[in-house]
């Protein structure tokens, strides 16, 4: 069995490293085109075309690793959050495959798959070892449900991609009224947050590469029914210097970490539980990451990082963009519906005993659902189009990760997996 | 403001028509005047039902309801409000506490002064509130207006379209084409058709015009999704109805039968078990914990038959059902489900088998089975009959030292027999007898036998035990149980409705976005040829249905130069 899960890791190590390079040459598509004497159409057809044939290498291999996993794991690889991720990477891989094909626009790769490659690195944050079933997760309808919801959301996924390229597209640097300033701002913005996804996973890779480790405890006193006091003590490591301790803690060990030997500050006491603080320290850690990695990019740049990729993309229609993320949505609206909802219910209903129970994640579930039929309905009847309808399309995938990782992070429900 | 609602055609439209239902042509002042700016074709421009000369409180409700804006509106504070719902835990998940007071003080000791305004605001209970299902009511109430308002005016002009269009209507499509023709027009025009017949498209001809169109019943699928929307959101306000919808919770330990409140079933657990996963079977980070692989309760599920409602006598029950209940594996009986809910990990005595033996000669007279629940007055055992006295299921003293229970449950039960028989003082001779095989209740059993024995109520000639207790590390002759199931039981008639609901809307929402509705105009006039094509969605498709027939027919275009939108940008 292990042979299997081992030719499983390296399968998906396959599957990383081709994506990247698949991201190179759709990078190479976009921003070389005046580099070589050839038309600019035949190299970015060129480099669009190599850049299409890795992701598609990549996405085989990614697949060996699911059904490989799935072999030696006994059960469907989506049920914690490291095989959900991945798998959620793995459908973003299928929603650009499709979405390629229908349209053939050779720079979407340049925008997709650095999204695929985050969120499969973001996977990769949480322990990989194959965790047996709990009764709950036991049935058929774990493999329907969380499959067709993740292949939904991998055509917002898609959507929001070629949404915010068409955004930086827009952009209009010349203009300096309040409403073309607040679009570079916002444009702008978006690039910047997920910089500082990147730098979480560098922060946490970087640390975890260098093994280290600091641990702190919290004496917990619970009161019983019957009024009896009755104290608990909670320990957790920190994989990231400790910048924040839990509220009320004591130190257990420290590993100290340029100069710091200490804490600097504890967390407020209305985050609850000996895991907060611990978050709290990770969110920190990745805006001062984010931070610096932003800082060094504008540095070299020496402008706005839109302003460095807009010129790049004024062979583009924004017309196309606004196109394929509408029909990215339109193509996945249905699949997320059945999936995220109706298989949810038809599951929860077999295993729960009522179709809904307001848990926070099947709640979130619903806002997505909501919110894209409000820009359905926007676009449709109001004629919300363009840019507007970007910003829907964007919003809407942070509502996307918000009901995936920020429920389990910030809300805990039933559903809730491990999180880092 | 007056408005000729006769086109120049000839065909009367109804007020608020923007678009002539027959021949096309705009008819509203302010598409007259830009010439060149593609059309508004949202519902083929016909005047939807609200939109009446003189409204009346009737239709300014209608038209409240049948607003895109506003329903887009009640959309965004329903996922608003669902949202601040998951800030904090609802009531409903915190299922010890039933006291308003309890729950404030719950929110308060666990979020501080949010938890407070929080819980004042009534955000506690969000999804029950009326404000919630009041937005949930209007949204429903939108779908029903919205979908009327649309649909039928939608129907007519697509069933009754006239092949040649006004001639802006046509330039006017977000996709157009214009172009000199050379030769036999007419000709051209069927080759042209026929190419779109291989596209699937049906065509009508007439002279010098054609209309061609493919996928109308897309059209519908909105509709038909906002059907099943009102169907599901119907379905979960019929949840509202008692006798719809039950929901309890049933706590039985191993050999337990129990009635379902309210119902003529009884459940039965025969047995309860838990397994967790061997050790080699957890991952690395998951050594050392214990990870359940499975809950199961053996269940049998009886109907009463006769004599249901007597409270004296035994009903009779018939088994119906059989089936072990696991989590993911409901009993599920004619509309009635049985689910696993949880359990607990406690003792309890069910029944002993105790021996009445000699003290003297240390011999066995005879035994007997005691049951724990209810149990009988009267054992025969040898020659000697037992008569149960009194029987304290949970043993206590109370303040004066005498002898009571402290509960119904049996913790630590004692049964006080009188023993009648040969040899024996007529009155019989007192006994007490403590099951549970620990050291205060043998303690106990011994001091009260023995004031027993000195006020004369016996003469310590009986004492009653279980032989051999226990054997291969096993207990022999006490059935006991080790675990309490809580199973959930529930009964929800509105469940047909709801699927039926879901699946309408499934049906709606595939039609509606995996078709597109596409239609192609186009006229020749004096060897001008005007083209114009209209999707509700996919242009992109639709552009290269044209392109691709088009090129077929002699005409060589780029796809994207079709496109009027961009053309006029
Ligand atoms: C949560 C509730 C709702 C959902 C999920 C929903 C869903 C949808 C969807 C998926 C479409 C098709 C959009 C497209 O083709 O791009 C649609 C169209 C539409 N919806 Fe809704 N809808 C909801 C509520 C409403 C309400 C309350 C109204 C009432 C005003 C409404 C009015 C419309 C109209 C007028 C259309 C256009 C139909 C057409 O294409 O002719 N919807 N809706």
């Amino acid at each position: 069995m292990s042979w299997w899960l081992d030719f499983s890791s390296n399968a998906f190590i396959v599957a990383f490293y081709l994506y990247c390079a698949s991201f190179i040459c759709f990078a190479i598509a976009v921003g070389g085109k005046r580099w070589s004497n050839r038309k600019p159409e035949d190299h970015t057809n060129r480099w669009g075309k190599i850049g299409f044939a890795a992701a598609v290498i990549g996405w085989i291999a990614h697949l060996t690793f699911f059904f490989t996993r799935w072999y030696g794991g006994g059960h469907i690889p989506t049920s914690n959050m490291y095989e959900f991720m991945t798998f959620l990477g793995m459908a973003i891989m299928f929603a650009f495959i499709v979405v390629h094909l229908i349209y053939r626009n050779m720079l979407l790769g340049a925008f997709a798959l650095p999204l695929v490659i985050i969120i499969i690195a973001y996977a990769s944050v949480f322990p990989s070892e194959v965790q047996p079933l709990i009764p709950a997760l036991n049935n058929y309808w774990l493999k329907i449900h969380v499959t067709t919801a993740a292949t939904g959301e991998a055509f917002f996924a898609v959507g929001f991609a070629a949404a915010l390229m068409q955004l930086i597209r827009v952009v209009d640097f010349t203009r300096t009224d309040k409403a073309g300033k607040r679009a570079q701002f916002w444009t702008e913005f978006s690039l910047f947050v997920i910089i500082v996804l990147i730098g979480f996973l560098v922060a946490v890779f970087g640390f975890r590469g260098a093994g280290y480790e600091s641990a702190f405890k919290q004496e917990v006193v619970k009161i019983d029914d019957n009024g009896v006091a009755t104290s608990e003590i909670k320990e957790v490591k920190y994989s990231l210097p400790p910048i924040v301790a839990p509220y009320n803690s004591e130190t257990v060990s420290f590993q100290s970490f340029l100069g710091m030997k200490e804490p600097a500050f504890e967390s407020p006491s209305w985050l609850n539980g000996v895991n907060a603080g611990r978050k709290l320290n990770t969110v920190i850690w990745s805006v001062i990451s984010g931070l610096v990695l932003y800082g060094v990019l504008r540095l070299i740049a020496r402008k706005k990082l839109t302003a460095v990729i807009n010129p790049h993309l004024a062979d583009i229609d924004p017309e196309d963009l606004e196109e394929i993320s509408y029909r990215a949505i339109a193509i996945g609206f249905p699949i997320f519906t059945l999936g995220a909802l109706i298989f949810a219910m038809i599951w929860a209903e077999i295993a729960w005993s009522r179709f809904w129970g307001w848990d926070p994640k099947e709640v979130w579930a619903l806002v997505t659902f909501l919110f894209y039929s409000a820009y359905l309905h926007l676009r449709l009847s109001r004629g919300w189009q363009g840019t507007r309808s970007a910003w829907l399309a964007v919003i809407g995938f942070l509502v996307v990760m918000f009901t995936l990782v920020g429920v389990n992070l910030v809300i805990a429900g039933l559903h809730s997996y491990a999180g880092v | 403001m007056f408005q000729n609602t006769k086109c120049e055609c000839g065909h009367q439209n109804p007020v608020g028509t923007v678009l002539c239902e027959s021949c096309g042509k705009p008819l509203i002042e302010e598409l007259l005047t830009d010439e060149n700016a593609p059309l508004e074709m949202r519902y083929d421009g016909v005047a939807r039902r609200s939109q009446k000369s003189n409204p009346h409180i009737v239709d300014r409700i209608w038209n409240f309801f049948s607003s895109v804006k506003i329903a887009v509106y009640l959309i965004v504070i329903t996922l608003l409000g669902a949202a601040l719902g998951t800030i904090f835990q609802q009531e409903s998940t915190l299922i010890n506490l039933t006291e308003r007071s309890e729950f404030a003080a719950y929110y308060k000791e666990e979020h501080g002064t949010l938890g407070v305004i929080y819980h004042a605001l009534g955000l506690s209970r969000t999804y029950e509130s009326w404000w919630f299902i009041t937005l949930l009511v209007m949204i429903g109430t939108s779908l029903v207006v919205c979908s009327l308002d649309r649909v039928l005016p939608l129907y007519r002009a697509l069933s009754k379209q006239q092949i040649r269009k006004h001639l802006q209507f046509i330039t006017r499509q977000q996709v157009v084409y214009s172009g000199d023709m050379q030769g036999d027009n007419e000709a051209w025009i069927t080759e042209f058709g026929k190419q779109l017949k291989r596209k699937h498209y049906r065509i009508w001809q007439e002279d010098g015009a054609l209309l061609a169109e493919k996928n109308r019943f897309s059209r519908w699928g909105p509709y038909i999704n906002h059907i099943g929307l009102i169907i599901f959101l119907l379905a979960v306000l019929g949840r509202g109805i008692p006798a719809w919808h039950m929901d309890q919770y049933l706590a039985l330990y191993e050999g337990e039968t129990r009635q379902i409140p309210g119902t003529n079933y009884y459940v039965k657990n025969e047995k309860f078990t838990v397994d967790y996963y061997p050790e080699n079977e957890l991952a690395n980070n998951q050594k050392g914990t214990k990870v359940v692989k499975l809950y199961e309760t053996k269940a049998r599920l009886f109907e009463c038959t006769d004599v249901c409602d007597d409270p004296i006598q035994e009903p009779v029950l018939t088994e119906v059902k059989q089936h072990d209940i696991r989590v993911n594996s409901a009993m599920s009986y004619k509309g009635l489900k049985l689910y696993q809910n949880s359990f607990q990990e406690r003792v309890r005595f069910i029944s002993v088998h105790p021996t009445l033996m000699d003290v003297a000669t240390g011999k066995p007279i005879g035994s007997f089975d005691l049951l724990m629940d209810d149990p009988i007055e009267k054992y025969e055992v040898g020659p000697y009959t037992l008569k149960l006295n009194d029987y304290y299921p949970d043993f206590g003293l109370d303040e004066q030292n005498r002898p009571m229970t402290k509960t119904r449950e049996p913790n630590n039960p004692a049964f006080v027999f009188r023993i009648q028989g040969p040899n024996l003082q007529a009155k019989g001779e007192i006994y007490i007898y403590f099951p549970m095989p620990s050291e205060k209740s043998k303690f106990y059993q011994k001091l009260l036998n023995d004031s027993f024995k000195q006020r004369g109520d016996s003469q310590g000639v009986f004492s009653i035990q279980v032989e051999n207790p226990i054997v291969d590390g096993k207990m022999n002759n006490i059935k006991y149980s080790e675990y309490t199931t809580y199973l959930n039981i529930r009964m929800d008639k509105a469940m047909p409705y709801i699927w039926v609901g879901a699946a309408i809307s499934m049906i709606g929402l595939i039609m509606g976005f995996y078709w597109q509705h596409r239609r192609i105009w186009l006229r020749i006039d004096e060897g001008k040829l005007s083209l114009g094509g209209h999707t509700n969605k996919n242009s992109f498709g639709l552009r290269a249905d044209v392109a691709w027939a088009l090129g077929r027919t002699g005409i060589e275009v780029l796809p994207k130069s079709l496109d009027n939108r961009r053309n006029v940008r």
